[in-house]
């Protein structure tokens, strides 16, 4: 993910409009009628949908959203900052995907049920009711690609393992850094700009950042 | 009380507010000429600008499924996004088809400024390697200009716009009159001095319609990063804030928006156009604007639309097509081929406040040069984009702490992306599709456009080249693409109304008059006779310059 798809907040959209001369501005304050304005372009923020009490999933059954929760909680647990679970993760992807198409929702499903499958397989049941040592054995089998053997000379076969918890985890990872606590986590300090742009400030081979 | 603005005639009627029409507005109204400027869709406010606006406070943070439902094809321009949208056409209510198995996307915009609101701003001259191509190596027909023709013009535009870049000297890239450069990375310095010891090749800095410095009243860019949102600063050019400003605020032209006009109107007994018919977009009303010239600047494609659809007794197979040509030669370049991957000598954190930078690297077109071998498997050539910057990691192994941890460490990433030269064809073109007509009951186009073995072959050496660059610039883990992306994808769409001395084969003169009917005129893309490889808005803006200065010459001397 690009840092401009990590976007910066803004203060000062239409301030600017002022500086065009009245006939110019009449002409092109005419006015777009508002529902040829997307919502941003009128100002909506809908930060806090999510938070809305009562807030019910869209297209998740309650299982399918209890062991998301418990799932984003253990990718991106709360540290020395707020986790997923606290930036409502599994809410956003719920939205999203209740407008995606059939094969995209199905996907979904498919690698969330590929975990509880091998939960049941391995400990006889579902994922979110594991103790948290056995949610992290599952998931650290799943994390790393299974590689060949030097050994015997075992080709690296298909992880269908790994895919799935690959797939799981960049949802996750996409709902939390796009959110407001996932952009904090990462340092942003609420500003739009921080111009100018300095480009490389040090000669070549000397230490340092290296921007 | 002001006069009704459809009861007047007009010295000239020009038709689309964009990068080239705004131009048009602008020089003819600065000269006196009396102007009405039609743009098809709404007028546009700073007020609606996002640029500011964090992706949290989105609903579905650019994933809206009402993009899909009313764009299928406009998302795919990475600038088609849940902030701007409603900028691009609705796709519902603006089809065009394509042969089966001839994809084509069409990505356009309707509001007061077009395409230049959301444009990638890359602002590169074109040289008499490309206006004279033909001569060089046989393939296709020269321009009936040349560099030096357009060079004067080229100045004007960059000192209005406002062009940063650095000069380099390149037989290939002409420099202009440029601000101050941006500032490279770490990465990027590296690139250039390394793949300048070893291939000889430049890597310069992009050359972008971003302002590094406050100019002609507008301001520096702040560097927030995403321009294709709006720019409240008004530091990239757009042209409703600045040559559309213009000629309105001389009092010479009347801008008429919301006017989708369907054809220019003739008088059969002079064979000289008297103005165009348009259809309200919020009224279906039908309506006409008067003009001594009508002067199309709609985007290639649209521009020959119109004209296609202004066919009469005279001109059975549209205006001014006695050649035949109109609708032929359409090119787009052809993206698809580069290489990307990381540096792992340079150490660095990212950084959540670091400024954006609007712009990118550009290396410019280094085979079949003048001073380089004839390169085997293809003529012409390709121009690369890219960068190089530390980024966040979200790619980062495991899960849990450590990955919070290693997305914060970041990866060094290096790239390089072709645009190719899009060799003009005759069996790529456009043509009305009887079957098929608009919201507003106007023929729309069919588009009959392939990309053809020199393409594909262009990209594929892309791919190689791309790669030797990035691995001789110490880049690891080196991925390389050698694909050919469906035409449009560049959104650099050109030709269909050619210019030429021989009229004949052309459908324009070198001034963008049609040989046809002296006072109809088309100065955008669609006047293009190859492609180059060069991003193309600066060189149309400078087209339209030079023609306005030629027509303005033809009112004084009453010639129009």
């Amino acid at each position: 993910m690009k840092r401009r798809e990590l976007l910066r907040a803004g203060v000062f959209a239409g301030a600017a409009a002022a500086t065009l001369r009245p006939s110019v501005a009449a002409a092109q304050n005419a006015g777009p009628a508002k529902s040829e304005l997307t919502p941003a372009g009128m100002g909506v923020d809908a930060s806090q949908d999510l938070a809305a009490p009562g807030w019910r999933p869209l297209f998740l059954d309650e299982h399918q959203n209890e062991t998301l929760i418990v799932l984003s909680d253990l990718m991106i647990p709360a540290t020395e900052t707020l986790g997923a679970k606290a930036a409502l993760a599994n809410r956003y992807i719920d939205l999203v995907l209740a407008a995606e198409k059939p094969d995209v929702q199905a996907a979904f499903l498919n690698s969330l049920g590929y975990l509880d499958g091998e939960s049941m397989r391995r400990y006889k049941a579902a994922f979110r009711y594991l103790p948290r040592e056995q949610q992290d054995d599952l998931l650290q089998s799943m994390a790393y690609p299974r590689e060949g053997s030097g050994w015997t000379g075992e080709a690296a076969t298909a992880d269908p393992g790994h895919t799935h918890f690959e797939y799981l985890k960049q949802r996750i990872a996409g709902a939390y850094y796009s959110s407001e606590i996932g952009q904090r986590e990462l340092g942003w300090d609420g500003a739009f700009a921080h111009g100018p742009y300095k480009g490389c400030e040090h000669s070549q081979g000397a230490e340092g950042d290296h921007k | 009380m002001p006069q009704d603005p459809l009861q007047q005639t007009y010295d000239a009627v020009v038709v689309g507010s964009g990068a080239t029409g705004g131009w048009a507005a602008k020089q003819l109204a600065e000269a006196g000429l009396k102007v009405a400027l039609l743009e098809a869709g709404r007028a546009v406010s700073p007020k609606e600008f996002t640029e500011h606006m964090p992706a949290y406070k989105l609903k579905y943070r650019d994933h809206s499924p009402e993009i899909a439902r009313t764009r299928p094809v406009q998302k795919q321009c990475y600038a088609c996004m849940e902030y701007n949208y409603e900028w691009f056409v609705n796709d519902l209510e603006n089809p065009y088809s394509t042969p089966a198995g001839k994809p084509f996307t069409w990505q356009r915009l309707r509001i007061l400024g077009g395409r230049s609101l959301v444009w990638g701003r890359q602002s590169y001259r074109l040289s008499d390697n490309d206006f004279k191509a033909a001569s060089r190596d046989g393939y296709g027909d020269d321009w009936p200009i040349s560099y030096a023709d357009l060079a004067p013009y080229y100045d004007i535009v960059e000192k209005y716009v406002g062009i940063t870049g650095a000069a380099e000297g390149n037989e290939m890239l002409p420099d202009g009159q440029f601000l101050p450069p941006m500032k490279m990375s770490c990465g990027e310095i590296l690139m250039r001095e390394r793949v300048k010891a070893k291939f000889g090749h430049t890597v310069t800095i992009g050359r972008a319609a971003v302002l590094t410095q406050n100019h002609n009243g507008r301001l520096g860019c702040h560097y927030c990063g995403p321009c294709e949102r709006g720019c409240s600063t008004f530091s990239y050019f757009s042209s409703p804030f600045t040559t559309v400003k213009d000629a309105v605020a001389s009092g010479n032209c009347t801008l008429i928006t919301n006017a989708v006009v369907s054809h220019v109107n003739m008088d059969n007994s002079t064979n000289k156009a008297n103005g165009v018919t348009y259809v309200d977009r919020l009224t279906r009303q039908v309506k006409e604007v008067r003009g001594k010239s009508v002067i199309l600047c709609a985007q290639a494609m649209e521009s020959t639309r119109i004209l296609l659809n202004s066919s009469t007794r005279e001109y059975p197979n549209g205006l001014a097509n006695s050649s035949g040509a109109l609708g032929h030669y359409l090119m787009d370049h052809v993206v698809g081929g580069g290489a990307s991957g990381r540096l792992p000598e340079l150490k660095a954190t990212p950084d959540a406040n670091e400024p954006q930078r609007p712009n990118g690297i550009y290396v410019p077109r280094f085979r079949n040069t003048p001073s380089s071998k004839k390169a085997p498997g293809f003529i012409r050539g390709y121009g690369f984009q890219g960068g190089a910057d530390i980024d966040f990691n979200l790619r980062s192994e495991g899960y849990g702490a450590s990955y919070k941890r290693a997305v914060k460490e970041g990866v060094y990433g290096i790239s390089l992306g072709a645009f190719g030269e899009s060799l003009a064809r005759w069996d790529n073109y456009v043509e009305i599709d009887s079957s098929l007509k608009d919201a507003w009951g106007i023929p729309a186009l069919r588009i009959v456009m392939t990309h053809g073995d020199n393409e594909a072959a262009l990209m594929q050496d892309a791919s190689a080249t791309a790669a030797e660059m990035l691995e001789a610039s110490g880049a690891k883990d080196i991925r390389v693409q050698a694909n050919v992306e469906m035409p449009g994808m560049a959104i650099h769409e050109l030709g269909t109304a050619r210019m030429g001395t021989d009229a004949k084969k052309s459908v324009l003169n070198p001034f963008n008059q049609t040989h046809d009917v002296k006072n109809v005129f088309v100065m955008d893309g669609a006047s293009f006779v190859s492609s180059a490889c060069q991003n193309p808005t600066l060189t149309m803006m400078a087209i339209t310059v030079r023609a306005c200065s030629n027509l303005i010459e033809r009112f004084r001397k009453s010639e129009v």
